[in-house]
């Protein structure tokens, strides 16, 4: 597909998805409803579920999905590997043990009123944590074997922290539940609030990235290529890590553990626009936010149960697996 | 006659170059000048890439490297991609990059050049792979898409690590004319190679053995049939053979 058509399919997908979900759910309203509660016109109902309920979800949403896209694109550059994503390597699994643990400890150390701003600092936290791991477990252009492994370990053991915090919280129903938001990833009952913890921080961390695409296009085909022509490797690589480990830890932090849209969205985009950052990153983070609002809204027009995690696992699981057996 | 330059009007200068990890590279020193074609042999092993690299300032050594008397740490990462050009032994890459962008890579450190970077893909005889994916190509056509990354640099300094290695007899004809051309306009090309007969054709010889430099100098004063059984193990006998040549334009 011709990349200049990029920018306007993608806006257009984005904008589709925004305004659906804002006019679907249990009340179901109008495009001109909808318009007109944003104006701040048409009547309280509609007023209020739109501008109290559905804006701030759809815009934590797209925060969300935009970063965990970008984060996406970033690490299958860093690590050279098309199969590096923030929920593949645990670097979620990290944002979401220091969720948990801020949830589980939070009140019996009593700063339940503070939880939500240390929400989002031990998820930056734990993401980092799990980032140094996964540097140190896997050096760059290792093969993929040896990158998901180390992801799977690192899965596994962060996961065993999450689960015994969960177990130990088990008389405390509230918490619990809390709890299992997180694990299942969701979008349910966000509030402005929300969107204040989140989404600034996040618009800032992918408008630091969009520069950086020329240098990850030489980063991604080899690092002492990158540095022989020109390229400050070092500095890149720590501009690369903190970005995505602080933009996948803020999209843990308001939507829980979300995982695969930083492996299905890059993907989808590298196929049919090409590989070039500076224009992949961008496409991504406008694909990643409407796939995010799409998924949700599945949720939401199946009220079977379904989870945010559980739908774009759903999505991203067969996807992956296709990727594994596609010749690379 | 050219003098073998010395430090003065060196334009890539190593002294007293050793690597960390013992044994790989030691005590070397190296001046390169500027329109100097040199080959750089030895055996496997010898240390001729971990030269090339200590070179580019891709490995952390002990010693001095100085690009035109400057030392190399003290030169900003892009003016490093302007001043030198280095194209490795692999050229794997992982992203199906169209072979145009990886060649308009040379130009990160410059700004856009489309014409030089056609003229670089003429010259490796890429023209009609230009928008083929990167990852498609064969391994010979790989290289001398790195090649053309290189060139399309235009930095004075170019080494190439084998780079015809894997080419077939045309293209690897071809490179040597470019070195060679490339060196005619007041550059410094050094070339790693296996084919000895090849380097015989080189202004200057460089002779790694086990991350020493045991030969400098022009290549029928170090090439002989002495330096050969010792450092490469065979016997070398100087006769007629088969040469072949790119037809004159």
């Amino acid at each position: 597909m011709r990349p200049r058509l990029a920018i306007p399919a993608l806006l257009a997908l984005l904008v589709v998805a925004f305004l659906a979900s804002l006019a679907f759910g249990e009340l179901r309203l109008s495009f001109g409803q909808v318009v007109a509660a944003l104006g701040g016109g048409g009547d309280d109902i509609a007023r209020t579920v739109v501008r109290d309920f559905r804006l701030p979800r759809a815009l934590v949403g797209m925060a969300a999905g935009a970063a965990l896209a970008a984060s996406g694109v970033v690490m299958q550059a860093f690590f050279r590997n098309p199969l590096a994503s923030p929920g593949l390597l645990g670097v979620s699994s990290g944002g979401a043990l220091g969720a948990v643990a801020v949830l589980a400890l939070g009140p019996m150390l009593g700063f339940a009123s503070a939880t939500l701003w240390a929400l989002p600092a031990a998820s930056v936290l734990g993401a980092f944590l799990a980032t140094g791991a996964v540097l140190m477990l896997a050096q760059r252009g290792a093969g993929t074997e040896r990158l998901l492994l180390s992801g799977v370990a690192l899965n596994a053991l962060l996961g065993a922290g999450t689960s015994f915090l969960l177990t130990t919280t088990a008389g405390h129903f509230e918490v619990n539940a809390q709890i299992l938001f997180w694990l299942m990833g969701g979008l349910e009952s966000r509030s402005w609030e929300h969107v204040w913890m989140g989404v600034p921080a996040i618009l800032a961390g992918c408008l630091l990235l969009l520069p950086l695409g020329r240098a990850m296009d030489l980063l991604s085909l080899g690092e002492q290529s990158a540095q022989s022509l020109g390229v400050d490797v070092r500095r890149l690589r720590r501009q690369l890590i903190a970005l995505s480990t602080v933009l996948t830890a803020l999209a843990t932090a308001v939507g829980g553990v979300i995982g695969f849209v930083g492996l299905v969205v890059p993907h989808i985009l590298r196929l049919a626009f090409g590989p070039a950052h500076r224009r992949l990153l961008p496409y991504a983070m406008l694909g990643g936010a409407a796939f995010l609002l799409a998924c949700d809204l599945i949720t939401r027009l199946f009220p079977l149960g379904l989870r945010l995690g559980v739908v774009t696992a759903l999505v991203g699981g067969p996807f992956f697996l296709w990727l594994l057996r596609r010749p690379r | 006659m050219r003098a073998v330059p010395g430090p003065q009007s060196s334009v890539l200068s190593l002294q007293a170059m050793g690597l960390s990890v013992p044994g790989r590279l030691e005590d070397l020193s190296v001046d390169l000048g500027p329109g100097e074609l040199v080959a750089l042999v030895g055996p496997n092993g010898a240390g001729k890439s971990t030269l090339i690299q200590a070179l580019v300032g891709l490995l952390p050594s002990h010693g001095t490297v100085l690009w035109n008397g400057q030392t190399l740490s003290h030169i900003p990462a892009a003016e490093r991609g302007r001043r030198l050009a280095w194209v490795g032994q692999e050229a794997q890459f992982e992203f199906a990059f169209p072979v145009r962008e990886v060649v308009t890579q040379g130009r990160y450190a410059w700004g856009d050049d489309p014409a030089g970077v056609t003229e670089a893909l003429a010259e490796l005889d890429l023209g009609f792979l230009a928008d083929r994916p990167v990852t498609r190509l064969s391994g010979g056509e790989r290289h001398r898409v790195a090649l053309a990354r290189a060139l399309a640099t235009r930095a004075p300094i170019q080494l190439w690590d084998e780079p015809v290695a894997q080419l077939d007899v045309r293209h690897a004809l071809e490179v040597m004319r470019l070195a060679r051309r490339l060196a005619a306009a007041g550059g410094t090309v050094l070339v790693s190679l296996h084919d000895l007969r090849a380097a015989y054709r080189f202004d200057r010889v460089l002779v790694l053995d086990r991350g020493r430099l045991v030969g400098n100098g022009r290549p029928h004063e170090v090439l002989t049939a002495e330096l050969i059984r010792q450092v490469f193990r065979v016997e070398a006998t100087f006769v007629e053979s088969l040469v072949p040549e790119l037809p004159e334009a």
